[in-house]
């Protein structure tokens, strides 16, 4: 099979682990003359607790605001100018920053990324203009959006003890509050190289790669183990329900399960299921609720991968006359009937293509293969986990899918919140 | 910058097809462009391009909706219809092991729709409730308001996704009209990258497309446009919940394939069009005022619209529209540094082949080459034609495009607050939501 040797290629990665503890991996492949990097730290907002919810993110925006070497607004000055451009983004596990560039820029980005993490600086000026920033992303994704808005309050009822509770980008007041010191002890804690990995993916010389990395982060000091993060979170014993009352044209509708977390064998599992469900236009929800009884004009089922216990999401964007608890009995029915009875075996082989071709899509650019590397190497344990799963996925049964429909949609694990129109004020 | 080899080929009845192979991964995009967008939606039924679009994949003579998403989907493929201003595009991309199987699909697509009443019927309903959605999303309304102002009674000045009381009119025998008017062979270009040897590509498009007949025999062409009506215009979009202000600044732009394209990506990518760019270091980096910022530079085939995006919160409204205003006049007045320039050019061409990175960012760059007619090797001379350009050519086109005396200014947002902010900037209006449906 063509797969199997594409990725047998993709497999030829240099690791290795510095004296301070910072994972490398390096992954030379032609294609276009690019190279991309990759900084995994894992902390998120579940590294956070109740004051300080939304510093995993902020801290993403204040690494962008000067080190020691690079004053503010230098990294991006320097990296824009020798033909590059970098971002980052946070989640609730991991904090990730990202280059994509020019190969001849190599040195330079390692330049750029060991100055931030050695030496970040922090100064109270700088914190309060991004706060600003972050405030005004607040309320674009949130205040502003009905997802946004869903998304939270969602979370807040599935969650009782876990820090997955709160928004990645944290409570406003939380936000206006964070201080320049909680920041610092974050940095101390978090960015130390024992507690980050990075991945090279692209058009470069490994060996000269290595000599750079260890010339530029070598001498960053390792830190002290970071906190672990305690999962407190009670067993659920019932529906939990909330609406959010918010103008619109439309109701809408975000239910989640319990889940488990990403390293347990049945995430893949529920892989399977998401996409029998709602990948493509002949998924299961989609040809139901959309196209057969039009009851939706939307819907989409979310199983992000989490390092602890997590959710399954489906959220349904429904038509202006559509009623929520219509809407949510025919999608009950639905789902109740995959666990009842199972799916069919070409819903099964579907799935498995389908996810097949999704994760070569995925690893066919230096960018996409250096965040899927640091991404399973973050949640599963290994970065060569993520050129298994085909074959894991290949290995799952009809059995197994039915039997994780059953124990996901129970009525008593669900929470459901409700997007109920009212007109503007 | 090294691309993979190109062949060209026309089928028995005028198809043109463009093949490139690239591997190693066994995946292949398939895209072909029919010259039939938005821009030629008759009068009274704006959307209806993008509406054929969504309905060429209900049904055909010999598959229905469901057979034809199985046919794509079981194998790991994912089948993509979709209408822009100026083409509509059926696309695929799937393992390359089926590269037969999808230009058959694809074929019959374009060949033989049958457009179901029943389907018709329920993708108007979508399409209504899509319309509906839309309107609770600012940036959304922000578009759609910003559209309709700047190109005016221009065949481009719609949504897409067109107007709900046209939809709400759309019938069966509109969408025959349009497939038999605007789709054919001699109107559109079959893109295909991936791991298929190109001589396979031409044998497979054969058989597939063989006597497919109809449409226009040469490609239509978008009426020249000329001045924005919208010069000098302030548009409030009404939405009293929203505490932040979506903000729009338009001016006219260019055409795609103006001679001055490459001075204009140099001063708009230090003006706009990155992260160190002015526009970002002044609203974002200096004062806080907003999570983002760009200028773009949207050329279709008859002509462009320039336009800055962000937001910020209501009280502010009027602080980032002078930030905004000022650093445009200061962009024209003196065009950028050298060291912007410099900047500028290294920033673009370093990620410029990350765009032909993937099958699909490839494909489409050359269906665009054809659709818009630009030189055969746009692409491979793209990073050389950046660098030539000199700072006096960059301020040059700076002082000539940036046509920012008399602004179009959209506002989303608390109209009774946002009003008095917009005081003499330009002739205000104030829409409902509705206005907007």
């Amino acid at each position: 099979m063509a797969h199997r040797d594409a990725l047998a290629a993709l497999g030829r990665v240099e690791e290795f682990t510095l004296a301070n503890g910072l994972k490398v991996r390096l992954a030379r492949s032609a294609g276009v003359p690019t190279v991309s990097t990759y900084t995994f730290f894992r902390v998120g907002s579940r590294n956070e607790r109740p004051g300080i919810t939304g510093i995993s993110h902020l801290f993403e925006h204040m690494m962008f605001n000067g080190a020691k070497r690079y004053g503010p607004g230098e990294f991006d000055r320097a990296l824009e100018a020798a033909g590059g451009s970098s971002n980052a983004y946070t989640t609730n596990d991991l904090t990730v920053y990202y280059e994509d560039f020019v190969s001849d820029a190599l040195e330079r980005v390692f330049d750029l990324e060991s100055d931030r993490m050695r030496s970040l600086a922090i100064g109270e000026k700088m914190l309060a203009s991004e706060r600003q920033v972050v405030i005004e992303e607040r309320r674009v994704r949130v205040d502003n959006e009905i997802a946004g808005l869903l998304d939270e309050e969602l979370s807040a009822l599935v969650w009782k003890a876990h820090p997955y509770r709160w928004p990645v980008i944290g409570w406003q007041k939380d936000i206006e509050n964070i201080k320049s010191s909680d920041c610092r002890d974050y940095f101390r804690t978090y960015y130390a190289p024992n507690n980050a990995s990075l991945y090279v993916v692209g058009d470069f010389d490994p060996k000269a790669a290595r000599a750079l990395i260890r010339k530029y982060y070598g001498t960053i000091p390792r830190g002290p183990p970071a906190p672990a993060v305690l999962d407190a979170e009670p067993e659920q014993r019932g529906e939990r329900r909330a609406q959010v009352r918010h103008p619109a044209q439309a109701p809408s509708l975000m239910i989640a399960y319990r889940a488990p977390p990403a390293k347990d064998a049945e995430t893949l599992v529920l892989d399977v299921l998401q996409y029998v469900l709602s990948v493509g236009h002949s998924s299961r929800l989609m040809r139901e609720l959309v196209y057969g009884k039009e009851l939706a004009v939307s819907v989409s089922v979310d199983w992000s991968w989490r390092i602890d216990p997590g959710q399954l999401v489906v959220y349904l964007e429904l038509k202006p006359s559509s009623k929520p608890a219509e809407v949510e009995a025919a999608l009950y029915r639905e789902l109740e009937r995959v666990a009842a009875e199972g799916i069919t075996e070409g819903e099964l082989q579907k799935a498995k293509n389908n996810l097949r071709a999704h994760l070569l899509r995925e690893l066919a650019t230096h960018s996409g293969r250096a965040n899927a590397f640091g991404t399973y190497e973050a949640l599963l344990g290994s970065w060569r986990e993520g050129l298994a799963l085909p074959a894991r996925y290949e290995a799952i049964t009809r059995e197994q899918v039915k039997a994780a429909a059953a124990r996901t949609f129970s009525g008593d694990r669900r929470s459901v919140a409700t997007l109920i129109p009212e007109t503007a004020p | 910058m090294k691309l993979p080899a190109r062949q060209r080929f026309t089928t028995s009845t005028g198809l043109e097809v463009i093949a490139a192979r690239r591997g190693p991964l066994p995946l292949v995009s398939l895209r072909l462009v029919i010259r039939a967008g938005g821009a030629f939606d008759p009068p009274g039924r704006f959307g209806l391009a993008d509406f054929t679009a969504r309905l060429l994949r209900r049904g055909t003579k010999t598959r229905t909706a469901k057979e034809i998403d199985e046919a794509v989907e079981f194998v790991g493929g994912s089948l993509a219809t979709a209408a822009y201003e100026d083409y509509l595009t059926v696309s695929v991309s799937a393992p390359s092991d089926y590269l037969a199987e999808m230009l058959e699909v694809m074929a019959q697509l374009v060949r033989e729709p049958s457009f179901p009443k029943a389907e018709v019927a329920s993708a108007k309903t979508r399409v209504l409730a899509q319309i509906a959605n839309e309107l609770d999303d600012p940036s959304s309304l922000a578009e759609r308001a910003f559209v309709s102002a700047f190109w005016g009674a221009h065949p481009y000045g719609h949504e897409l996704v067109g107007r709900a009381r046209d939809v709400r009119r759309f019938t069966r025998a509109d969408l025959v009209a349009f497939h038999r008017e605007r789709v054919g062979p001699r109107v559109s270009t079959l893109v295909v990258v991936g791991d298929v040897e190109p001589r396979t590509v031409f044998a497979a498009t054969e058989r597939a497309f063989r006597g497919w007949k109809g449409g226009p025999a040469t490609a239509p062409v978008v009426l020249p446009f000329g001045r924005p009506a919208s010069e000098g215009q302030v548009v409030v979009v009404d939405k009293p919940e929203q505490t932040q202000t979506q903000v729009r600044i338009g001016a006219r732009g260019v055409r795609r394939g103006h001679p001055d394209y490459f001075p204009i990506v140099a001063f708009n990518t230090a003006l706009g069009g990155s992260f160190t760019s002015r526009l970002v270091r002044e609203v974002r980096v200096k004062r806080g005022l907003s999570y983002g910022i760009g200028s773009h530079f949207d050329a279709l085939a008859s002509g462009g619209a320039y336009s800055v995006s962000t937001f910020t919160k209501t009280e502010n409204t009027r602080k980032i529209l002078d930030v905004a205003l000022a650093e445009l006049a200061k962009m024209r007045a003196s065009g950028p540094t050298a060291a912007e320039l410099a900047t500028a050019k290294s920033y673009v061409n370093g990620l410029y082949p990350a765009r032909v990175e993937t099958n699909e960012g490839l494909s489409h760059a050359l269906a665009e080459l054809s659709v818009y007619q630009l030189a055969p090797d746009f692409i491979e001379t793209f990073r050389e034609r950046l660098g030539a350009v000199t700072r006096a050519e960059a301020a040059a086109a700076a002082a000539v495009r940036l046509e920012i005396d008399r602004p179009l200014i959209v506002l989303v947002g608390n109209a009774a607050q946002v009003k008095p902010l917009a005081k003499g900037l330009g002739t205000l209006t104030v829409k409902t939501v509705a206005d907007l449906e």
